[in-house]
């Protein structure tokens, strides 16, 4: 499953490979349009490319991703345009001091001389704003800055480019005005319109991938926007699934320590302040009050706890269960409202779980004999990124020839036990690592094994052995007679 | 004779056996569901939860013992608690309630059933309230017989007196101490009744779990020993309770001594003299037994005279002088407080400021034991009538603990075990009484009263001889009918001819109609109280919405949480000590005073800085590092049990460590009243505790009239300010109100001055505050 693309950190480790050349000059970017959606913790970055082939049957087309954005970005797709399959991706190494990473795209066909192909690079970075002022108080506007590079790398040349920033409000505080670009237009290189910025259009951009464009032209452009909903962080999830086949039932519980990572609360924490400001409606951006997350529908005995109990303050609207393959059109809907409002940095730890038919995720398949179950990796919290995640999957006892498909590559995973409610033997537990998930993350994994008859008789064996022995024990224990010297009996 | 309703015949006795024990198990599975079952209340209306405060901190210990070992434990210094001495908490505990916790942990957790801690801890008191109605079904069986036994078990079981310390989540040492006491004193009993080592060895050994569990246990000490001397005094001296009151105290005293808590207290208290003291006195007399069969009566007269007035005489002294020269300690405050209940108002302000110490009000009694507080003297004459040894044990029990009950409303649970056996007695006597088929003889021919056809009649007399005489060649049938009515009366002597007793099925059915129908009332009552008055965790309250729905008003833990999740994990909270357990266990960070209240200085220091304006406080707060203040605000709300309400104890205890400092009169208005409005004295409202209840609180009227709901004063529309504290968090209901102490001013200013200057407010002309000292 390379389509999707995780984790590049590791694969950068893994090969430093030379610089690629060869395809140099067998395309031409007719256009590159990129648009970036300013977000909080998260920032999806959109890049079409309108790409002419100058050469005969040419199939592997680069794309160049800048060091310091790669490094952020923790999700990424190519797809032809008005494609839905995504195009698969390999990693081609490094062009030597550009500071910049190549990925080649593999075109499902190879294209003819001077055809042409709309590709459509979707990215989202994580981290790639802050807070500025780093401070805010309790009544303040939340503002946050982004920095990119101005130009999109390409090894190939380019006619026309440019680079549209969306920001969700038209309060757009500052933004850099790009300098010694005369070469490529004649206008003004920066125009800002409600809530858009956009930069260029730079005509007749050469080959970027080389040190003299980058150190002549290349240049950081930095954004500072309002922005109006909280930036929140999952600085940990742990995800234990655990599969029950006595029970039909597949239990998920999320622990999760949430943070604000907008602008440090100024001062201290007000009541008055902040219910003068919700009874107005007018509730500080950067605070969290409440949120709401999806569940999948047919859940029961949810639960939604943290350290020191049950929080009261949530509402579930559970939808009935759906079969499976049938489209789900309506999830349960979980509202939960923290303990005390989620001020800028401060943190809140709880607990989500839940119990869901196990017919809802799972199937048997009577030809190989393997049972197939999906978790998901995670529940999306709109707008948050996930640093680690610990995603774990417990399978009934005895399971054997586990066999998992990930959705992208886990940063680590193993195979361990876990003891829990009467076993003998324990139970097969998969544990997968993830670092910086997004709400594109939030994908199944399936996983499949095989459960041997004995081993669903396993647990009424083992109990039935532990009563029969006291039983026998309590018995035998009735009859013996441990008395030394007998007195003879008499009745009170 | 008769019977006043048709028996049934041709029944062997074995099965009339059988089926007596059957039912019985089966009416004692009943009633261990039912004692468990209306303890949960608290779990279904609220969550498992830990309730009030003290469990808290047993709560807090028993996850300290699960995760890091009993070792772990027994040396644990908790360095967070009475900040900055810390606590060591494996010396001042007792230890019994966590290990059995951890015991049942570690046991599930063996056979792999990973149950959380937290749901041991809350459902321990549940599962022991089981066990309680066992050992007293066991204890009233010695009393009267098994009948009664399961009556007084199910009393116990869903006593009210005993539910209100045994809740779900109410994880106390009373929650097992209980147990341990009836269990103690019935093992005391059987031992006493069979002269048995082995008993008396068990006794001590539930004795030394109850010292471990509970310092309730000094009642037992002197229980038994009172016991063995009223005995004494009866002229009761035996073998038997020699040899049962030597195995208990010489291995529950010594076992005793083991507990780091106890130590040497049980040979140098005055609180346990007295055991030692009857010890000694068996001794005495059995050595006088000893000597008596050896020589002359009027030898032994003299013998006897000089002998005791001399030991008397020398013991007495020996007291006497070993409590003056301190190797025995004298009485402790609290035991002084049993005895005089204006004691403590006096000198300990801090016992008598604890609601459970003070005197028991009288609906209280109606309230916890409903009938059996009518049926208990009943039970207590019934024992007068056969008096056997046991016998005196109940009435010596039921005068002492009717008299501590009357004298601290906590102690309303030693009376309540007590009360459950002798109304059990009671009532089971009178059912006894009406239940039994028989009909008392009458010299004369009489015609029969109720249905009965003569045939029976003749069968049951012919069996009634039977049974009288041998029992060979007596039918069945007979035999049957016998050993029913034998079961029905097991106390009663099998005579044949009874000169007392009740005609009629008529009479027997109106009465035994009357009982179940007070019964019926009394497991009604029950459950309403226990529903209503004992199932509140108190840390999460609960109000209803428009709608009927309920609505959880969760104040106290999104405070902790707010400190656990957002504040240093060393940061030092300061509250009144009645908080002191629950942030150490909710919010885990530091606290300066708690309910564990050994060291009533470091209570009055709190009570001094509460109570004083902010610059006599503030450098008292910075000497102990004090990060943070908690207070507890009702006044949005109407929430009663808030730190203004509390306030007058604060002063009291800080008053008597500084009567300089501190006059309890200053917070009152000239006409004595307490008040918080526009009237409230000067003193009050310059009180750190005043202006931190009520800071900011009118402007959130805007510009109505902001009324003290509980109170019902109206708070002055120009709230009072703050100079060296800032407010750092207020909940949702403005129950709990948490404030940062300032560090001092970085220019060296006071923090008034400061505050003025940032202010922009001009500052005064008058003597200009030096802040240098002057050079010599």
């Amino acid at each position: 499953m390379q389509r999707l693309w995780s984790a590049i950190s590791c694969v950068l480790l893994a090969s430093a490979a030379a610089a690629s050349s060869a395809s140099i000059q067998s395309f031409e970017n007719s256009a590159i349009v990129r648009t970036i959606d300013l977000g909080g913790s998260l920032v999806h970055v959109t890049t079409t490319f309108a790409v002419k082939a100058l050469k005969e049957a040419v199939n592997v087309y680069t794309i160049t991703l800048p060091e310091d954005e790669i490094f952020n970005t923790s999700w990424l797709e190519v797809k032809v345009k008005g494609n839905q399959q995504p195009l698969t991706i390999t990693y081609s190494g490094a062009p030597v001091g550009s500071k910049s990473h190549n990925l080649d795209v593999n075109l499902e066909k190879p294209l003819e001389t001077g055809a042409t192909i709309n590709l459509v690079l979707e990215t989202v970075q994580t981290h790639a704003t802050w807070p500025w002022p780093k401070q805010a108080a309790q009544d303040e506007d939340q503002s946050l800055k982004y920095e990119t590079s101005l130009f999109v790398l390409s090894p190939y040349n380019t006619s026309v480019q440019r680079t549209k920033f969306k920001s969700s409000s038209p309060r757009i505080l500052s933004y850099t005005t790009p300098e010694d670009v005369q070469a490529f237009t004649l206008e003004n290189p920066v125009t800002k319109s409600g809530a858009t910025v956009t930069y260029g259009p730079f005509n007749n951009v050469p080959s970027s991938v080389n040190s003299e464009f980058l150190e002549q032209y290349q240049q950081h452009v930095v954004l500072h926007y309002n922005y109006d909903y909280p930036v929140l962080e999952v600085l940990e999830l742990k995800r234990a699934a655990e599969i029950s086949h006595w029970g039909a039932n597949l239990n998920i519980q999320d622990d999760i320590v949430l943070h604000n990572a907008g602008p440090q609360l100024k001062g201290h924490f007000s009541r008055l302040q902040h219910q003068t400001q919700s009874f107005y409606g007018r509730g500080a951006p950067h605070v969290l009050p409440l949120f709401t997350v999806q569940l999948p529908p047919g859940i029961r005995n949810t639960y939604y706890i943290d350290q020191i109990g049950n929080v009261s303050t949530s509402r579930l609207r559970a939808a009935p269960s759906v079969a499976r393959g049938v489209k789900n059109t309506q999830n349960s809907v979980m509202e939960l409202k923290p303990r005390y409002p989620i001020m800028g940095g401060w943190n809140y730890t709880y607990t989500l779980g839940w119990d869901a038919p196990l017919g809802d995720s799972g199937s048997y398949d009577s030809k190989t004999g393997k049972y197939l179950v999906s978790v998901p990796v995670m529940t999306e919290i709109p707008g948050a990124v996930v640093n680690n995640a610990e995603v774990s999957i417990i399978l009934p006892e005895g399971a054997t020839d586990v066999d998992y498909v990930a959705p992208f590559p886990a940063l680590s995973n193993e195979i361990s036990t876990h003891v829990t409610y009467l076993d003998t033997i324990g139970r097969p537990m998969v544990t997968f690592k993830y670092k910086n998930l997004t709400n594109k993350h939030a994908k199944p994994i399936y996983i499949s094994y095989r459960v041997p008859i004995s081993a669903h008789l396993r647990k009424p064996i083992a109990v039935t052995t532990v009563l029969l022995t006291l039983f026998t024990f309590a018995m035998v224990a009735r009859r013996v007679d441990l008395t030394i010297h007998k007195t003879p009996t008499k009745k009170m | 004779m008769s019977t006043a309703f048709p028996l049934p015949t041709n029944i062997s006795p074995t099965t009339v056996a059988n089926t007596a024990s059957l039912l019985r198990i089966v009416a004692f599975g009943l009633i261990s569901g039912a004692a468990i079952a209306s303890r949960l209340f608290a779990v279904i209306n609220f969550e498992s939860i830990i309730h009030e405060f003290d469990p808290w901190f047993n709560y807090r210990a028993t996850r300290v013992l699960a995760a890091k070992g009993f070792y772990e434990f027994w040396n644990w210094f908790d360095p967070t608690a009475w900040y900055p001495l810390g606590r060591v908490v494996g010396g001042t505990v007792y230890p019994g309630l966590m290990a059995t916790s951890g015991v049942i942990y570690n046991f599930l957790h063996y056979f792999n059933l990973p149950v959380d801690i937290r749901n041991i801890c809350v459902l321990l008191a549940p599962g022991f309230s089981a066990l309680t109605a066992w050992a007293t079904y066991m204890f009233t069986a010695e009393m009267k017989d098994p009948s009664a036994g399961l009556l007084a078990a199910a009393f116990i079981g869903i006593v009210p007196g005993y539910i209100s310390r045994s809740v779900a989540g109410s994880y106390d040492n009373e929650a097992i101490a209980i147990f341990l006491l009836m269990i103690t004193f019935y093992l005391w009993i059987k031992a006493l009744k069979l002269g048995s080592a082995l008993f008396g060895a068990l006794a001590a050994i539930f004795y030394f779990y109850m010292v471990a569990a509970w310092g309730g246990y000094a009642f037992i000490t002197n229980m038994i020993p009172v016991h063995a001397l009223v005995l004494l005094i009866m002229g009761r001296f035996s073998g038997r309770l020699y040899v049962a009151y030597c195995s208990w105290y010489a291995i529950g005293t010594l076992s005793s001594m083991q507990v780091p808590f106890v130590g040497f207290q049980p040979v140098r208290t005055s609180e346990h003299m007295g055991a030692l003291g009857v010890f000694g006195l068996l001794q005495i007399v059995a050595f006088a037994s000893l000597v008596r069969s050896h020589v002359s009566s009027k030898q032994f007269q003299n013998l006897l005279a000089i002998s005791v007035v001399t030991m008397g005489v020398l013991g007495a002294g020996a007291f006497v002088v070993m409590t003056y020269k301190g190797w025995i300690a004298p009485w402790t405050g609290r035991f002084y407080s049993l005895w005089d209940t204006g004691y403590a108002k006096k000198y300990i302000p801090i016992i008598a400021s604890v609601s459970e110490h003070q005197p028991t009000a009288w609906p209280s009694f109606f309230m916890d034991l409903q009938l059996l507080i009518f049926l208990f003297p009943a039970g207590v004459v019934m024992c007068f009538r056969e008096l056997r040894d046991e016998h005196v044990f109940v009435i010596i029990y039921a005068v002492v603990a009717s008299y501590f009950a009357g004298v601290m409303v906590r102690l309303m649970l030693t009376l309540t075990p007590v009360v459950c056996v002798s109304a059990a007695v009671a009532l089971s006597t009178l059912l006894d009484t009406y239940v039994e088929a028989r009909e008392p003889d009458v010299p004369e021919e009489r015609t029969e009263a109720n249905g009965n056809s003569v045939a029976d009649g003749k069968k049951t007399k012919k069996a009634g001889a039977a049974t009288a005489g041998s029992q060979a060649g007596s039918s069945a049938a007979a035999a049957a009918s016998s050993t029913i009515s034998d079961f029905v009366s097991a106390t009663k002597s099998n005579a044949n001819s009874r000169q007392k007793g009740i005609w009629g099925a008529d009479a027997r059915l109106v009465i035994i109609l009357n009982a179940i129908g007070m019964l019926v009332f009394f497991v009604f009552h029950c459950t309403w109280v226990t529903s209503n008055a004992y199932s509140s965790p108190s840390v999460v309250l609960a109000s209803t919405n428009p709608d009927g729905s309920q609505h959880i008003i969760d104040d106290y833990r999104e405070a902790y949480y707010w400190l656990r999740q957002n504040t240093p994990q060393d940061a030092v909270v300061m509250s009144w000590w009645d908080y002191g357990y629950q942030i150490a266990g909710m919010a885990d960070r530091v606290t300066l005073v708690d309910n564990n209240t050994w060291n009533n200085t470091h209570i009055a220091t709190v009570g001094k800085a509460m109570s004083s304006p902010e610059e006599v406080a503030y450098p008292i707060l910075r000497k102990h590092d004090v990060d943070y203040i908690l207070v507890i605000f009702g006044g949005l709300l109407g929430y009663s049990g808030d730190d203004i309400n509390k306030f007058l104890w604060m002063v009291r205890i800080a008053q008597g460590v500084w009567p300089d400092e501190i006059q309890e009169p200053n917070y009152f208005t000239p006409q004595g009243e307490y008040r918080v409005d526009d009237r409230a004295s000067e003193t009050m409202r310059n009180s750190l505790m005043y202006k931190m209840s009520y800071y900011r609180f009118s402007e959130l009227y805007g510009g109505g009239n902001a009324v003290d709901r509980v109170r019902n004063q109206q708070i002055p529309k120009v709230g009072p300010t703050l100079d060296y504290l800032e407010e750092a968090f207020t909940t949702e209901n403005w129950i709990v109100r948490i404030y940062k102490v300032r560090k001092e001013d970085s220019l060296g200013r006071d923090l008034k001055t400061a505050n003025a200057f940032a202010q922009g407010k001009k500052r005064k002309r008058g003597k200009p505050v030096s802040r240098r000292r002057a050079i010599v």
